[in-house]
């Protein structure tokens, strides 16, 4: 479905007049016009070049050595796949990813579900309208840091404000959020949750508002309750959008690592996140691994596998992406 | 690839697009629920401020305490001196002032390029730089850091500079702008007159771009700004950015948890006040960028 | 108007990011020691006490061409990752850096080359102060790396007001001979206090400390004198961890992680009620109590003797300023500064002739005066306490990774505490995978 509709023209810029076109000119922009775009683009490459591929390249070539962190500036003897075979038998590492799993669904699904909610709120005539949009985006101003810190202190066991909600409105008592799998996970989670959940209602909330009136109006004659227009006609109109926050949703939760490092506040267990890994997820494993066991050679290998996580998901969203839309 | 148009300046043409619900008016429903993600949004706003003017002491009272105390400037002041806070946000400034910089001019570089210019290679081109959005942070962390140790940048505010100078977000935002921003004909007839395509650039795309450019600077200032991994990794206590201090104010060795709670109030100062100020443009430049993949 | 507008931002934008460039480039705080003053910087972790004892202070006044920048951080762990990270990196480094004992052996095998030999600034000369063992440690082959600063001979805190509440005896000699038999006396105490205390109220902050100070009452811990990793085979460390897991499976662990935000607010909240307490012990629950003062005394450990921690302080190869900071760490570990670091925070001085002051040996500490009167609090005689487990003490052979090897056993007590894992799982999962993950590569 394409909707496009080119905007009026805004001012125009004054233009040099030329006289007689000569040659060289000719020449010159026949040139200008060919190469210049790649040096447009060259600064991106470059940065991503230097800084990007390269690493990538080299993590990959560290990772089939035994680098050690102690001695980082010698490469460490020929390790060949070892580092990923100890890795796929490791259960440390399936851990991890089955918690990241688990975070990346726990803080994607609400997250989203209430943003479409919160936009669909939004998307009404509303008193205030700017109000309301900055104090829905507010939590995304934070930085992970801050917002765990805080969010530590929250759900502390003993005196924690949450713990004392759930004691005095549901009569449950002293969850220990920090020593415990699911409780830490659903906490982890909602830090995510509070902090991303504005940005996304907002993104719906200007694909929503750009839905031509007309289909509404014709489901309305159709006699379809408000909940049902909703359904089949705000959500499929948004699907493209809604996939798109997944996609970046799911990639940004691949690679958790701030809010379950810090919920611990400290201690032996921050990096394993918690005594048993209830919630280590995989960017933790790798910083274990790498910087606090100093075993880079292991931790690059780590860092692959997640790369290759990533885009195996994004393939399988794709195709899913496309299958729903040929079906249509 | 499909796209969402922009509201167009005219009030009844932004009208007709909106939705359903655009054009009933809130009920009581609808006020309430938001009034309860307003509360849950700022809540733990207002505890940290109540909890960094405090002291510990209230802070571990059940049931909660919520009236501010007396000790908010103690406590800052006790931050600032227990971890270099000072040093951290200034360093934090130059590091979002100059990776915003750089975004927002190679992205607009590359995105009007991949907008509007045809060379080959172009789609291509464009594949990988929506493919470096997927490749996680942590691939590069190990050889860069070995990099950096090798430039003698370790602890040093260019490593944490350079890596992010130019984002595949920043070159993807700006496109999608500059599709529908940038008219076709402006830049043929531009050309046709003979103007390089840097004066193009610089002439007729860069002020149609402005919009975009600044919400982009806005948005990479506040996410480099909030950064914790890789300056974790690559600097240390004498150099900090915020969010290094924040860390290490929250794992040193201080005894009072409002110290550490006014620390990070004082770190999320600026980019909230940045907020509040600009906050209508940078929802506005969310609004607009929302795309579909 | 309109263009040179446009430009005139464009080329303000543009010098910003040059000037911004420019100054990041350059804003890497390496103090240049210009004729006036140099800045030491000193780095350490927890509780060394030169702060709290006014010694760094003392040594500005003493020398004013000096200037000390100090920072701490509370998890050794932390400290332990920057500092080798710094070590490779080469940027970061303090010109003091605190290396503590758990990685004493780590420095010693595989970082000799990166830290300076004391004995080319005069550290030869200072041998004879120290504890033979405790100078022996620090030396790789003939290359003395650290000056020690302190030990941590062992004992037990409590807090008197809940002993009283319920029903235990307060008074030290008392207490000390409810275990006097060894550490069964003390669960059996525990078990005591779990029948009469409130409900969140438990005997101790975790099992893990308490382990910490089993293990250190004996020589061999996790290598032995040759080298060789014997943590899944020594007695001793199944003995201290059987003996753990009756308090960790036993209800009595308020199952805390030592040194975390969460342990340090429970100082306050009266979640435990002892702590295994070697004497550096004694300057946090100082500061993190500090409202607490006259609620704790101290009591004899179980079994006595004893040895937890110590740390040296040691310059890294990196230091511009390595005579001066060697004029420094000699000054704060001779003996007079030990003996004013232990009045402080409690602190045991690794300095024989500090611990032969008879001011040390008699010192007391009005902070853990609790089960006294109120109105004329007699204050803990620590210098008797710890002096008497310090002449007890075996020195214990160490490894190069003492330190991973005690944090992976203090997470699995951890999950036994929360009752993640059985104690066999536990031990099982420690010495098939933790310890191997923790040591080898």
């Amino acid at each position: 479905m394409a909707t496009t509709i080119t905007p009026q023209s805004t001012a125009t810029p004054t233009q040099r007049r030329r006289g007689i076109r000569d040659r060289a000119g000719d020449r010159r922009s026949r040139w200008d016009q060919k190469f210049s775009p790649y040096g447009f683009v060259a600064p991106f490459f470059i940065v991503f070049g230097a800084f990007g591929l390269y690493p990538l390249v080299w993590t990959a070539w560290v990772s089939v050595h035994h680098t050690e962190l102690i001695n980082a500036d010698q490469m460490g003897g020929w390790a060949g796949f070892q580092n990923y075979v100890n890795l796929l038998h490791d259960s440390f590492f399936w851990n991890a990813f089955r918690n990241t799993v688990s975070l990346a669904i726990l803080s994607a699904v609400p997250q989203l579900l209430m943003a479409l909610g919160l936009a669909h709120l939004l998307n009404y005539k509303l008193r205030g309208s700017t109000f309301w949009r900055i104090s829905v985006l507010a939590p995304f101003a934070t930085s992970v840091a801050a917002a765990t810190v805080v969010f530590a202190q929250l759900f502390n066991r003993d005196v924690g404000t949450v713990n004392y909600v759930l004691h005095t409105v549901f009569g449950i008592s002293n969850v220990d959020f920090t020593n415990s799998k699911w409780p830490a996970q659903i906490a982890i989670s909602t830090i995510v949750i509070w902090r991303w959940t504005g940005y996304n209602a907002l993104i719906y909330l200007a694909a929503m508002q750009s839905i031509p009136n007309e289909l509404y109006e014709a489901a309305t004659v159709d006699g379809a309750s408000q909940w049902r227009q909703f359904r089949e006609v705000t959500i499929p109109s948004l699907r493209p959008t809604i996939i798109f926050t997944i996609i970046i949703s799911t990639i940004g939760s691949i690679q958790l690592f701030g809010e379950p490092l810090l919920f611990s506040s400290g201690g032996t267990n921050a990096v394993t996140g918690g005594a048993d890994r209830q919630y280590q997820t995989l960017a933790m494993y790798f910083y274990e691994r790498g910087f606090n066991n100093g075993h880079l050679g292991r931790a690059a290998a780590v860092a692959w596998l997640m790369f290759l996580i990533i885009v195996i998901f994004v393939i399988i969203n794709t195709l899913i992406a496309r299958r729903m839309r040929d079906s249509e | 690839m499909t796209t969402v148009a922009i509201p167009a300046p005219s009030r009844a043409h932004k009208n007709k697009l909106r939705g359903a619900g655009g054009q009933r008016a809130a009920g009581w429903l609808t006020y309430s629920i938001l009034t309860l993600v307003f509360l849950l949004s700022v809540f733990p706003f207002f505890w940290t401020i109540v909890a960094a003017s405090t002291s510990n002491t209230e802070i571990n009272k059940v049931p909660p305490n919520l009236i501010p105390g007396p000790n908010l400037i103690k406590n800052f002041h006790a931050a600032l001196t227990n971890v270099n806070m000072g040093t951290a946000l200034l360093n934090s400034t130059i590091v979002s002032g100059c990776v915003a910089l750089g975004t927002v001019a190679f992205g607009t570089l590359a995105g009007f390029a991949f907008a509007k210019l045809k060379f080959r290679g172009r789609n291509v081109l464009l594949f990988i730089t929506i493919g470096t959005t997927m490749v996680p942070m942590q691939i590069g962390i190990v050889p860069l850091y070995m990099l950096m140790n090798k430039l003698h940048l370790i602890g040093r505010l260019p490593a944490v500079i350079l890596p992010t100078l130019v984002t595949a977000f920043g070159v993807f935002f700006l496109r999608q702008y500059l599709i529908r921003a940038v008219p076709d004909d402006l830049v043929e007839a531009a050309r046709i007159d003979g103007a390089s395509l840097l004066r193009i650039f610089w002439s007729v795309v860069v002020p149609l771009a402005r919009p975009a450019m600044a919400v982009l600077g806005m948005l990479t200032f506040m996410a480099t700004w909030n950064d914790l991994f890789w300056p974790l990794i690559v600097l240390n206590s004498d150099n900090p950015t915020v969010q290094v201090a924040i860390d290490n104010l929250n794992a040193g060795y201080v005894p009072d948890m409002s110290v550490i709670l006014a620390g990070t109030l004082l770190g999320t100062i600026p980019v909230l006040a940045v907020f509040i100020l600009l906050g209508r443009q940078i929802v506005g430049g969310i609004m607009q960028g929302a795309i579909k993949g | 108007m309109f263009r040179t507008r446009k430009k005139a931002v464009a080329l303000v934008s543009a010098l910003a990011a040059v000037v911004l460039i420019a100054s990041g480039c350059s804003s890497s705080s390496d103090n240049k020691s210009g004729g006036s003053s140099t800045t030491l910087k000193v780095r350490l972790f927890g509780t060394f006490g030169y702060k709290e004892a006014g010694l760094f202070d003392q040594y500005q006044k003493l020398h004013p061409n000096i200037k000390i920048d100090y920072t701490t951080v509370e998890q050794e762990a932390t400290y332990w990752t920057a500092l080798q990270t710094s070590l490779s990196s080469g940027a970061g480094l303090g010109d003091v850096q605190g290396i503590e004992v758990g990685r004493i052996a780590a420095v010693t095998s595989q970082l000799s080359d990166k830290f300076v030999d004391l004995n080319t600034l005069g550290a030869s000369s200072l041998k004879d102060n120290f504890y033979a063992w405790k100078w022996q440690e620090s030396m790789a082959g003939s290359k003395q790396l650290g000056l020690g600063t302190d030990i941590g001979p062992l004992a037990i805190c409590y807090r008197t007001d809940l002993f009283k509440a319920a029903g235990l005896p307060t008074d030290p000699t008392q207490v000390s001979a409810l275990w006097a038999n060894g550490w069964d006396g003390y669960v059996a105490a525990g078990q005591q206090y779990k029948a009469h205390a409130k409900a969140g109220q438990y005997w101790t902050d975790t099992a893990g400390g308490m382990f910490n100070a089993v293990i250190g009452q004996s020589t061999n811990q996790y290598y032995d004198a040759s080298g060789k990793l014997i943590a899944d085979s020594n007695p001793a460390v199944k003995a201290a961890w059987d003996e753990s897991m009756k308090v960790a499976a036993g209800g009595l662990s308020a199952k805390l992680s030592q040194f975390s935000t969460a342990w340090n607010v429970a100082f306050t909240t009266g979640t435990f009620a002892t702590l295994a307490c070697p004497s550096w012990m004694v300057g946090y629950i100082k500061s993190e109590a500090g409202a607490m003062s006259g609620q704790w005394n101290i009591a004899n450990i179980p079994g006595g003797g004893g040895d937890w921690g110590g740390s040296y302080l040691s310059i890294p190869k990196g230091s511009k300023h390595q005579k001066e900071a060697y004029d420094l760490i000699n000054w704060l570990t001779s003996a007079e500064q030990q003996a004013a670091v232990f009045k402080a925070v409690g602190n045991f001085p690794s300095n024989s002739k500090a611990a032969a002051d008879p001011t040390v040996a008699s010192a007391t500490d009005k902070y853990f005066s609790g089960g006294t009167d109120p109105n004329n609090p007699v204050g803990a005689p620590i210098g008797k306490i710890f002096g008497d487990s310090a002449a007890k003490l075996q020195p214990a052979i160490l490894g190069p990774h003492d330190g991973d090897v005690k944090n992976a056993i203090s997470t699995a007590i951890t999950r036994v505490e929360t009752g993640r894992q059985s104690p066999d799982a536990a031990w099982n999962q420690l010495m098939t995978k933790d310890i191997p993950a923790a040591v080898g590569s």
